[in-house]
């Protein structure tokens, strides 16, 4: 294997990375205190991970706390890396790669290289470290042990973050493969509200289900961080086990052909739904909003977000909603609801023409004010986020165990309606003041800019936290007595989603060459 | 009456000129070349000229009006088919034609008609790809169609014929043609120095940064006649161009 190239390309990853802030004036700085912040971050994880080592040998349960850590940094890596796409650079895709002298095995090396050797993951082996040097320092666990687990756990990671990356972009693409995917990922996504009740009336369950567990990588990971014998080496022959089936998985999922889900007619079908819809908005904004709608409804990450989004907001909801008195889940349903509407648009939402390329032309070509284009995204960003509410709302009289009471959905309603606007109203500013090049066509990779992940990710903390501060500091603001002071916050939303639309329109065409040299992929 | 006329036109890109003060008339019902090396400020000047640039100084008239970003009124009767070719990819080849025609007013029953007749006239009839699938000529003849069918008085395009394959190029030079002599204007930039002499009967050249060095009739170069300029006579546009702009071939040994 030609290892030189592959080293070029790992550095090339680095390079690109600061390129694209170098390129940026005053970026800079932001990016090296960017640095200092993860630096700082990995440092912290690793401390925290070294606390829980320490809280793990003091309680005297070492490898159960073990087990739970390791299980749970496992499962969000693999989720944030697929939802939130960290971690999965695209930029060297296999057909990117194609351009250099390289064979198969050592394309497939390179790609991988430069995924695993990617900040993102970088944070999980801080913590996985740090728990296993506590454990070690502690004097319940070997180090060489230890550290060698959390090595191979972390590869293990990596590969099945990537096959459920590629099984569901296969999906996807598949006709018939977005049902067949939601209802997978419905049923994981439930399953914990199923099961909690059922370990519940019969405790006998739960041993059986640790010992099933045994054979998993996290549980895996601990038995070797612990017992430095025979027991330690069986848990790193299971994670061993564990990464040539994924590696043998991912490798036979790579080499299928993907299945196009294009259909092959060649009959023009003039009367499409978008533009039905469109047509709502007036002859005027009709085509535009039409086109919008099929710009955002083309789009298979924003298909996947939408289809996901739901499942994953009431696995948030049940995870979340606990010890926050009788209504617990109506508290935290009050912070997911926001995102249920917001989710599956809010990579295109937060940077709407990032993904047009050259095509940003066409719209100041168009015998319409400028403005209109920008109106008419996220009118299309709305319609289809609205649309998520009303099967949000009947999930939530179907799967909830409450008696049913409006007002509880009044109160999700407004929340809902609210997090429409106002996050669609910011992702209007995002897009105007911190736009990026992206590729429509990629499922892979967190290509948001930096103010499109500070709004989605602090927009869906702030959402689900403030409930929980609530009802910490002032319980009766959100009590179900306290239904009507629901009601004012969603025309508060329309009125600054309205004011937004208002006062953006001239920063639009104001912005117009700078945001064309971005989306052009010139600055 | 001139269909164009760009008076001291002056874009900077910050601190940086790209056209500097640049003036030029188009006389309406012409078929005009708009030529100069990469980089000359070609494209900006058809930005500037199309509402996708502001200027930083200067006027532009489009068919006796001034003409900003804002003049819809004017955006209606022109067509611009720009160098990215500013083509909707995840769009199929009559969505995008159709989407465009809207745009500019066309009814349904139109829209379904030209978007038809263009697909068929430029051989684009397999729907089963979206743009973003299509080779660079046949995105290049989408983008041409976008840019006349709603039938514009002034016609802008930048490299129009680059790419496309022979039988295609001839097709659209005859529309061309067919365009200007009912009195209607085309300003073309290219590369393809031949074409443009066969075609164009007056070109305008520039060089960086978008300084106009000539402009002038070539009628007489496509009846085997000459141009003269700077007291030298020139017979084919691709030694006045070379001459004009100064460029010049480097060798390198070692290739």
């Amino acid at each position: 294997m030609n290892i030189a190239p592959i080293g070029e390309l790992v550095k090339l990853r680095y390079k690109l990375l600061w390129a694209k802030t170098r390129s940026r004036n005053g970026r800079i700085a932001l990016f090296l205190a960017g640095y200092l912040l993860l630096v700082m971050l990995i440092a912290l994880l690793a401390s925290g991970g070294f606390g829980a080592a320490m809280l793990a040998v003091r309680s005297g349960k070492a490898e159960q706390i073990a087990q739970g850590v390791l299980a749970v940094l496992f499962l969000e890596a693999v989720l944030a890396a697929n939802v939130l796409g960290f971690g999965m650079s695209a930029i060297f895709s296999e057909t990117e790669l194609r351009r250099y002298p390289l064979a198969a095995p050592e394309r497939r090396m390179a790609r991988h290289l430069t995924g695993i050797l990617d900040p993102f993951w970088f944070l999980f082996l801080a913590l996985q470290l740090g728990l296993a040097v506590g454990l070690y320092v502690m004097g319940a666990g070997s180090f060489w042990f230890g550290l060698i687990a959390v090595l191979l756990l972390f590869a293990a990671n990596y590969l099945l973050a990537r096959v459920v990356g590629l099984f569901i972009d296969q999906m996807m693409q598949r006709k018939g493969g977005a049902p067949v995917l939601l209802m997978l990922i419905m049923s994981l996504a439930f399953l914990p509200s199923v099961a909690t009740p059922l370990m519940k009336k019969n405790p006998a369950i739960l041993p059986a289900v640790v010992q099933r567990l045994q054979y998993t990588p996290p549980f895996g990971a601990a038995a070797a961080m612990i017992h430095p014998d025979a027991a330690g080496v069986y848990g790193l022959a299971i994670i061993v086990a564990w990464i040539a089936g994924l590696a043998a998985l991912l490798v036979w999922l790579e080499k299928r052909p993907p299945r196009r889900q294009v259909a092959e007619s060649v009959k023009i079908v003039w009367d499409s739904p978008f533009d039905r819809v469109g047509a709502l908005f007036g002859p005027q904004m009709g085509p535009l909003v039409g086109h919008w709608l099929r710009f955002y409804g083309r789009n298979s990450r924003t298909r996947t977000l939408y289809l996901i989004s739901l499942p994953l907001l009431a696995f948030l909801t049940w995870q979340t909603g606990q010890r926050m008195g009788p209504h617990s889940l109506l508290i935290a349903a009050l912070g997911t609801f926001p995102m249920a509407t917001f989710l599956g648009t809010s990579r295109i939402s937060v940077n709407q023409f990032g993904y047009v390329g050259g095509a940003f032309r066409r719209y100041f070509l168009l015998p319409t004010d400028p403005a209109a284009t920008l109106r008419a995204g996220s009118y299309a960003a709305v319609t289809i986020g609205a649309s998520m509410l009303p099967i949000a709302l009947l999930a939530w009289i179907v799967f909830v165990p409450y008696p049913f009471d409006p007002r509880m959905l009044l109160m999700l309603f407004c929340t809902g309606f609210t997090g429409l606007f106002v996050l669609n109203a910011l992702g209007i500013w995002v897009t105007l003041f911190n736009p990026r090049k992206g590729n429509y066509n990629s499922n892979f990779g967190n290509d948001l800019s930096l103010g499109g992940n500070i709004l989605l990710m602090g927009g869906m903390l702030i959402a689900m936290f403030l409930p929980r501060l609530l009802y910490k500091f002032q319980p009766a603001l959100v009590s179900l007595e306290s239904w009507w002071m629901f009601l004012p916050l969603p025309a508060l939303a329309l009125a600054f989603y309205l004011a937004t639309l208002k006062s953006a329109g001239p920063v639009f065409v104001n912005r117009r060459e700078k945001l064309l040299a971005i989306v052009e992929g010139r600055s | 009456m001139d269909a164009i006329r760009i008076t001291n036109l002056v874009k900077k890109y910050g601190q940086k000129l790209a056209v500097e003060n640049l003036s030029l008339a188009v006389r309406a019902g012409t078929m005009f070349g708009f030529l100069g090396p990469n980089g000359s400020g070609k494209s900006t000047t058809i930005g500037c000229m199309t509402g996708l640039l502001d200027a930083t100084s200067g006027e532009i008239e489009l068919l006796g009006q001034r003409f900003n970003a804002d003049n819809a009124a004017i955006k209606r009767r022109i067509g611009v088919m720009p160098e990215t070719l500013g083509l909707f990819e995840p769009l199929y080849a009559h969505e995008f034609l159709a989407f465009v025609a809207r745009m500019f007013g066309l009814d349904e029953a139109t829209t379904r008609l030209r978007v038809t007749e263009l697909l068929e006239a430029l051989e684009l009839t397999d729907t089963s790809k979206t743009l973003s699938e299509y080779s660079t000529g046949m995105r290049k003849r989408v983008a041409f169609a976008a840019a006349v069918i709603h039938r514009p008085e002034v016609l802008f395009l930048d490299e129009p014929f680059e790419s496309i394959d022979p039988a295609g190029v001839s097709l659209m030079k005859q529309w061309l043609r067919r365009f200007t002599e009912q009195g209607r204007t085309v300003f073309i930039t290219s590369h393809v120095l031949e074409t443009v002499e066969r075609v164009c009967q007056e070109v305008a050249i520039i060089t960086r940064p978008g300084k106009l060095v000539w402009q002038g009739d070539i009628t007489a170069l496509a009846n085997d006649g000459a141009v003269v300029c700077n007291g030298q006579e020139f017979r084919a546009l691709e030694p006045l161009f070379l001459h004009l702009t100064g460029e010049r071939y480097t060798d390198l040994k070692w290739l």
